[in-house]
């Protein structure tokens, strides 16, 4: 029982055997914002989209707003986990489960999201039955199950190792089933050579896989948008633009999730400073990125002035003038000051930094949505008065809750499910940040 | 003009023209609806080339608004006064309309050629009767077609019987004419006879034909204090050959059913290439569980 | 106004005399204009619908009577064979009576917060002149909406009309965001109006409306069938609209019928915002030679329709 002794697990069996009264009350709390979206859910239901804030202008709210964000959030885990995988990032280990997590948690709930704005959820099977290929969501939606797919296959391959040593764990006090389950999973993996090579060769085929993929999805996402004539869509720059922005919003969430769990799980010794520098400075480079993405963006309508441009501007700098501070200049300046500055490198100030980056880049989906939609071709005339307008209401606000409380509550099961670091390889023998860092 | 219609209800008529139809029926049940009810009647006539045309547009007046008839019977006669011939029942249509076509010989006229034709309807226990009368003398146009001087000349001939039943041209009266077309006619010109009831109009250019370039053309009296209505055509190959609409760019097509090739193809390469890879994928894993099977655990 | 409303009356005379006479024609012809409405054999159910009078008033009649010819599903997808429709709207004469707007709810069953048809007060710069712009679904030959349609619901005829199926439509509002006129509605929730007809569904009827799907102006295509013009082109009193088949190179407005390439060329028509390649089959005569001045257009506006156009420069600068 030697091996038992030096069994990694052991050290982070408690965070699966156990739940806290925190943990508890976290997980009703998460539960009661979610009855509440049910609810909200429910009225929209009962009494149709009137509900919502979205009118025939604004016709898309704050739920393609989440959708944008939550899709973005799923590929920049990809991205992030596919990429250190494939260049065998030294300091990858404790925080590639994570973004592994994010992307696969995230990629649940964002299309529930557009979901929300459909008006007529029972014809959902129209969208396989007649759906037609020229149409951008129809790409979409194929792009979207085939990566729900490939994320799903990568985050299986990457944590068969650790369910392994989990079926293996006799000392773990787990209930039967769970037990059981491991056994299942773990698909007889034994750690055999030909067994590691088939492993390797299938992880690493997935974790490129994954990185075109999420390349190709989120571009389409942005196609929705920039195949339009809209004068604030309209835009050859939306593709790569999207991809970076959600790669900057997921490094911001990486960021908060190694928070949490460094103090959830009292993980102070394996995420260290060096990880949130690390992870910081990848934040920091995608912040640069943004911004020259959103200056260039920018530039060009404002240069121009072409009329509806110029009104798309105008309401940017009048209406919406705090969230386009927030976004396009909080939100692209504060991760290279905080980050860039060595001073500053704390790693409370940069989940702050990542704090403010995830609002800002939230915020920097609206002023793409809304104000686009505020501002059409033909002058908003002849509507009713109180239809001019978009403010999103307690239900589309609720929704949104519900899907963060969702995102919060998937997460604190899967890391009950699998240790929220990868322990496989690690040994009792040597030294934590020498095989992890 | 007040002789044209027997009753101008205008703005209802109007109406009933730019409203979805509204249709009542004139069956034989009892009227439950206790309102007292009005019949009105308008009758319309048009004289073709050698039989009227009568429409009747029966409607009713209700307290709450108007209606037009459906399914009643209109008799239709044609009198000069001393006898009367009658024309025919016919059934009135959800517009209200019942259409009567007659020949024109045989119809009794009076001695200045004059017929007074009549629609009747005789009413039931449901709806009172009502009835509108017209009067007009039979005149016929005749067009016909030739080419002076390169120039496309369309000439019209209108008569009328005299007193003597002979043939006699109708002088100094203004003919319009018309091409019709889907919704309406297009006027294309307007002559006045001379004495001899004839005139011509030099055809215009680039009057849009079928694809043969043939165009029917309309001759026209119109409300005519002797003759009502009266109308005369013709089909000449005059017309500029009809082209089909053909978009003036070509359309890149992203709104047909179907999806341009280079889409499709794009898209099952994206898909075949992925999906390959999550196969392999796939099959790695099903061997490493097979694999499990064929050497037993090390480890338990 | 007195002189007006008579001059309107003589207008609307004239106009009768001419519609009763091109009936007629259409018999002599060939008969087949008014044979399409006829409909013999339809029979009372002994249910009753409200129907909408020729007064304008509401009263029940009984269900079996009520048909237009309406065709199915499937049949909507064509278009009338060897068509081709155009509108025209003359600028200069429009004066925001809303009678098109009137007339198009009424004939489409809409409620009162959809509206198919709108009227904006457009003023291209400062100093240019303002004008009232009619403006209903331009039908374009290059349709924005039809190419993102993920599901067909949303389709271009061979007659050039675009049509929404309101039983396949998701209501994913993509084709909303995509086209550039702002034309299409959405039915944010179940409306009683929806009700009123109790026909089969079809695409041609527009109506009933269903709840979250995307509706929008449709040249009244069950009209169209029976040789008549849509809600709006009859309705205006100042014959604005004017309608016709492009191949057939006729437009009327139910008054006067125009060759559609000479007024188009006389009058210098244009199509709206043709610099987007969206090939409208809507075209506009521009706001020259006025018959009524802007300020004509507010004369007997309810207010709050007037409210609406608070927020125009025009409004702004003339009523502060």
């Amino acid at each position: 029982m030697e091996n038992e002794q030096n069994n990694p697990l052991k050290e982070f069996a408690p965070q699966l055997e156990r739940t806290t009264m925190q943990g508890y009350t976290w997980i009703l709390f998460l539960l009661l914002v979610i009855g509440v979206g049910f609810y909200a859910f429910l009225q929209q239901v009962l009494h149709g989209h009137e509900v919502t804030g979205m009118r025939d202008n604004v016709v898309w709210g704050v739920y393609i707003v989440n959708f944008i964000f939550f899709m973005g959030v799923s590929y920049a885990g990809a991205l992030i986990s596919g990429t250190l995988h494939l260049f065998k990032t030294p300091w990858r280990k404790p925080v590639i489960r994570m973004a592994e997590f994010i992307t696969v948690i995230s990629l649940l709930i964002g299309p529930c999201f557009i979901l929300l704005c459909i008006g007529r959820l029972d014809r959902l099977p129209y969208l396989v039955l007649f759906g037609r290929i020229q149409s951008p969501i129809t790409w979409d939606v194929i792009a979207i199950s085939t990566d729900i797919f490939g994320c799903f296959i990568f985050l299986y391959l990457a944590v068969l190792r650790d369910l392994a040593l989990l079926r293996d764990y006799e000392l773990l006090k787990l209930p039967k089933w769970r037990k059981k389950l491991y056994k299942a999973l773990a698909l007889g993996y034994t750690g055999t050579p030909e067994q590691q090579q088939r492993l390797n060769r299938a992880t690493d085929i997935m974790a490129a896989m994954v990185i075109s993929i999420a390349i190709i999805v989120y571009s389409v996402l942005a196609w929705i948008f920039s195949v339009t004539l809209q004068p604030g869509w309209h835009s050859t720059i939306f593709g790569p633009y999207f991809v970076i922005a959600a790669v900057y919003s997921g490094s911001a969430v990486l960021i908060i999730c190694m928070w949490v769990f460094r103090k959830v799980y009292h993980l102070e010794a394996y995420i260290t400073k060096k990880h949130f520098v690390a992870v910081g400075i990848i934040m920091l480079v995608l912040a640069a990125f943004f911004g020259y993405f959103t200056f260039s963006d920018y530039l060009t309508k404002w240069y121009g002035s072409e009329k509806n441009d110029e009104l798309l501007i105008q309401l940017l700098f009048k209406k919406f003038y705090w969230p386009f501070i927030i976004s396009n200049y909080v939100g692209v300046l504060l991760p290279l000051i905080v980050v860039g500055l060595a001073r500053f490198r704390t790693i409370n100030n940069i989940t702050f930094t990542a704090v403010v980056v995830v609002v800002a880049l939230w915020l920097n989906r609206y002023i793409i949505v809304v104000p686009t939609l505020e501002s059409p071709y033909l002058p908003i005339q002849d509507a009713r008065p109180e239809w001019l307008n978009y403010t999103a209401t307690w239900v589309e606000w609720s929704l949104t809750a519900t899907g963060v409380a969702v995102f919060c509550l998937l997460f604190t099961l899967a890391s009950k499910f699998i240790t929220i670091i990868p322990v496989s390889g690690v040994t009792g023998e040597e030294k934590k940040e020498d095989v992890l860092i | 003009m007040k002789r044209i219609f027997a009753f101008a209800l205008l703005l209802s008529l109007m109406s009933v023209l730019v409203l979805k139809p509204a249709g009542s029926y004139a069956g034989e049940k009892p009227d439950t609806t206790a309102t007292p009810v009005e019949s009105r009647m308008q009758l319309a006539y048009l004289c073709g080339a050698d039989s009227v045309i009568l429409t009747a547009t029966l409607n009713l007046k209700k307290e709450d608004g108007t209606v037009n008839l459906k399914n009643a019977f209109i008799e239709f006669s044609a009198s000069n006064g001393e006898s009367a011939k009658s024309l025919g029942k016919f059934a009135t249509d959800q517009e209200g309309n019942a259409i009567c076509k007659a020949p024109v010989a045989g119809l009794p006229a009076d001695k200045d050629g004059m017929i007074n034709y009549t629609a009747k309807f005789t009413g039931n226990k449901k709806y009172p009767a009502a009835e509108a009368s017209f009067k007009a003398k039979p005149a016929r146009i005749r067009l016909s077609f030739s080419i002076q001087d390169s120039l496309r000349i369309l000439k019209v001939d209108v008569t009328q019987k005299n007193l003597k039943g002979e043939t006699a041209p109708i002088a100094k009266e203004k003919i319009l004419v018309y091409i019709p077309r889907i919704f309406s006619l297009l006027k294309i010109g307007e002559i006045t006879l001379d004495d001899a009831g004839s005139g011509t109009l030099e055809f215009p250019k680039e009057i849009v034909g079928d694809t043969l370039g043939n165009l029917t053309v309309l001759a026209k009296i119109e409300e005519n204090d002797n003759f009502g209505n009266v109308q005369g055509q013709n089909v000449i190959n005059w017309g500029v050959h009809k082209q089909y609409y053909k978009a003036e760019v070509p359309s890149r097509e992203l709104w047909t059913p179907i999806a341009p090739l280079w889409m499709i193809i794009t898209l099952i390469i994206m898909l075949a290439g992925v999906w390959a890879h999550y196969m392999y994928a796939v099959y790695e894993l099903i061997m490493i569980k097979r694999l499990s099977k064929r050497e037993k655990p090390p480890l338990f | 106004m007195e002189e007006e409303t008579n001059k309107n009356q003589k207008n609307t005379r004239r106009q009768f005399l001419k519609k009763g006479l091109i009936a007629g024609a259409g018999v002599a012809v060939g008969g087949s204009l008014i044979a399409a409405y006829v409909d013999a054999t339809a029979t009372e159910t002994g249910e009753k619908v409200k129907v909408l009078t020729t007064d304008g008033e509401i009263m029940e009649v009984d269900k079996g009577l009520l048909k237009l010819p309406r065709v199915s599903r499937e049949e909507s997808h064509q278009g009338l064979p060897g068509r081709k429709f155009v509108m025209v709207i003359d600028l200069g004469k429009c004066k925001n009576a809303r009678k098109c707007v009137e007339a198009c709810q009424k004939g489409h069953h809409l409620p009162k917060s959809q509206e198919f048809m709108k009227v904006y007060l457009l003023q291209d710069s400062e100093k240019t002149s303002p004008y009232w712009f009619p403006k209903p679904c331009f039908h374009c030959d290059n349709p924005l909406c039809v190419s993102v349609c993920p599901v067909g619901a949303t389709y271009k005829r061979s007659d050039g009309i675009v049509l929404i199926d309101n039983e396949r439509c998701i209501g994913c509002k993509f084709c909303m965001t995509g086209c550039p006129y702002s034309t299409r509605v959405f039915a944010w929730k179940h409306y009683e109006e929806f009700e009123q007809d109790k026909e089969p569904y079809s695409p041609e009827a527009g109506s009933p409306g269903k709840e979250g799907t995307v509706s929008k102006c449709d040249f009244c295509p069950d009209l169209i069938r029976v040789g008549k013009v849509p809600y709006c082109v009859s309705a205006c009193p100042m014959g604005v609209i004017y309608f016709g088949d492009v191949d057939e190179d006729t437009v009327t407005n139910g008054t006067e019928t125009f060759q559609f390439s000479k007024l188009i060329s006389d009058r210098a028509g244009y199509r709206y915002l043709e610099v987007l390649g969206t090939r409208p089959c809507v075209y506009y005569l521009p706001p020259v030679e006025r018959q009524f001045e802007v300020d004509r257009g507010f004369g007997d506006l309810d207010e709050k329709i007037k409210e609406r156009y608070k927020d125009t420069p025009y409004s702004k600068k003339h009523n502060p």
